[in-house]
């Protein structure tokens, strides 16, 4: 046993350049592909609709831990050996573009359908339409959502902890284990995200008042 | 264009049954990418150990970020001994079969106790350390044997030889509370939400020190654990030159020295089989 010095706070602390990396490769990751699914959902084929709306279902109906685990010890099955922080950013892309998919697809049909309609009597077709009729709108819209959806993604980061990749949380629970210091370790690592959500969260707020309403 | 919303929600049992499937492939196949003798391991000159960081004094990160412990003492040989290069993996207890069988790690040093339910997944090495898993409470709970335990909470980390041990032992009617960790458990302990933990000796310790008014003391001994190092199934090849090195730091005395810098006691007798 050891005493809550000095080198384990930061120990704690340097493992949140792990945290932020995995939620920046995260968030690049899910925005694209939550992009397009979020085009899926609202395009005019059926086919494609469904698809992305089965996407969305698998992976909101199925546990984030699952997904890490299954991407993190799976993707040996198939012969290809991903590193930790290589699998928990592929688990959590496929996780928040199903999120950021769902949301974004909300922006994109609380556009009033008197723009859908004055674009196509325009002679637009779907793709000029979405383009530069729909999606600038949405996007205005999809600001503070996004925002406050990142929070969430920060947080969970910390389920990586379960395939052995030392972010903040992981690091939390190795120095515990030294120090048997619970209430001391656990609460530097819940200082050190609220550190991190809060300005986020006030920002969604602020973005919220700034663009959250739509011109009819 | 809201008529997707619909259509999609039908579909999800299916992908839940696939999504079912893969992950008892994942587990339940447990069949090595590619089986890895000592020649490859040569070829790569490279050890992958897997190595458990949270559990003193046999893994655990040091002062600087480093790793350091009996368990890392002997990867160090390990590596020393086949003459190439060691990297440290850390695994945690209850990810460290799979990582083991997914070959992410070479072989795994982690405290790992040998029974015969691991050994329908893995092989073992002959023992290398060994711990002692006891019951400890407080001193003034009246628990003599496993037969006290009925109607109390138990508390173990998952996944461990302590969590084996005390669900064979308990009488039903016992609630065994599984953890993470063993500081999770112990924290549970100091904390008065369960009546007994499961642990082994060392870390028993260090519950004392840690409240030595509430008098924690061994109110039974559950198991004497010999750990050996781990190596995937079929691969005979690299788990003989393991027990020809652990036999060999056996009486070279190196694995004494081991034992004596971090358990400050000369090495138990170590059974062989």
């Amino acid at each position: 046993m050891r005493a809550f010095g000095i080198n384990e706070a930061l120990f704690i602390i340097a493992a949140v350049r792990w945290t932020l990396l995995l939620s920046l490769l995260a968030f690049i990751g899910g925005g694209i592909a939550g992009l397009l699914v979020a085009l899926a959902r609202t395009a005019p084929p059926a086919w494609l609709r469904r698809v992305a709306a089965g996407y969305i279902q698998v992976f909101q109906g199925t546990p984030l831990l699952m997904q890490l685990f299954l991407v993190f010890f799976g993707a040996n099955l198939f012969g290809a050996n991903v590193a930790p922080i290589t699998s928990a950013a592929i688990a959590l892309t496929l996780n928040g573009a199903a999120f950021l998919g769902e949301i974004w697809r909300g922006c994109i049909q609380a556009i009033p359908t008197g723009q859908w309609e004055a674009a196509t009597a325009l002679g637009m077709r779907h793709l000029p339409r979405m383009r530069y009729v729909i999606l600038p709108q949405a996007g205005k819209l999809a600001i503070a959502p996004t925002v406050g959806f990142l929070v969430l993604l920060l947080k969970s980061t910390s389920l990586a902890s379960i395939i052995g990749f030392v972010e903040v949380t992981r690091a939390g629970q190795i120095i515990n284990n030294v120090t048997f210091r619970p209430f001391l370790v656990f609460g530097i690592v819940a200082a050190i995200y609220f550190v991190l959500c809060w300005p986020l969260s006030l920002l969604s707020q602020r973005l919220e008042q700034r663009f959250g309403t739509v011109s009819r | 264009m809201a008529s997707g919303i619909a259509t999609g929600f039908a579909r999800r049992p299916l992908a839940a049954l696939g999504l079912t499937g893969l992950a008892m492939a994942a587990f339940g196949a447990g069949q090595p990418a590619a089986a890895q003798s000592v020649d490859d391991i040569l070829g790569r000159k490279k050890l992958q150990v897997g190595i458990l960081v949270d559990l003193p004094p046999f893994g655990v990160v040091n002062a600087s970020g480093g790793y350091e412990g009996y368990d890392v003492d002997v990867a160090k040989l390990m590596a020393k001994y086949l003459g190439v290069e060691l990297e440290l993996v850390p695994v945690t207890g209850p990810n460290r079969i799979p990582y083991l069988l997914t070959s992410k790690v070479d072989v795994l040093v982690a405290i790992f106790g040998i029974t015969p339910e691991r050994a329908r997944q893995v092989q073992f090495s002959i023992p290398y350390s060994s711990i002692d898993i006891v019951l400890m409470a407080p001193k003034d709970s009246k628990i003599a044997n496993a037969a006290d335990l009925r109607a109390l909470k138990v508390g173990v980390a998952r996944a461990s030889t302590q969590d084996t041990a005390i669900s064979a032992a308990v009488p039903p009617g016992t609630r065994i509370m599984r953890f993470d960790d063993d500081a999770t458990t112990s924290q549970a302990l100091l904390s008065g939400q369960i009546d007994a933990i499961g642990v082994n000796t060392i870390t028993g310790r260090q519950i004392q020190t840690m409240n030595p008014t509430a008098g924690y003391e061994i109110k039974f001994a559950l198991r004497h654990q010999p750990n050996g190092i781990t190596v995937r199934r079929g691969q005979t090849d690299l788990l003989q030159w393991t027990n020809t090195f652990v036999y060999f730091i056996k009486n070279n005395g190196e694995l004494d020295a081991i034992c004596q810098k971090w358990l400050g006691v000369p090495l138990p007798e170590l059974p062989v089989f």
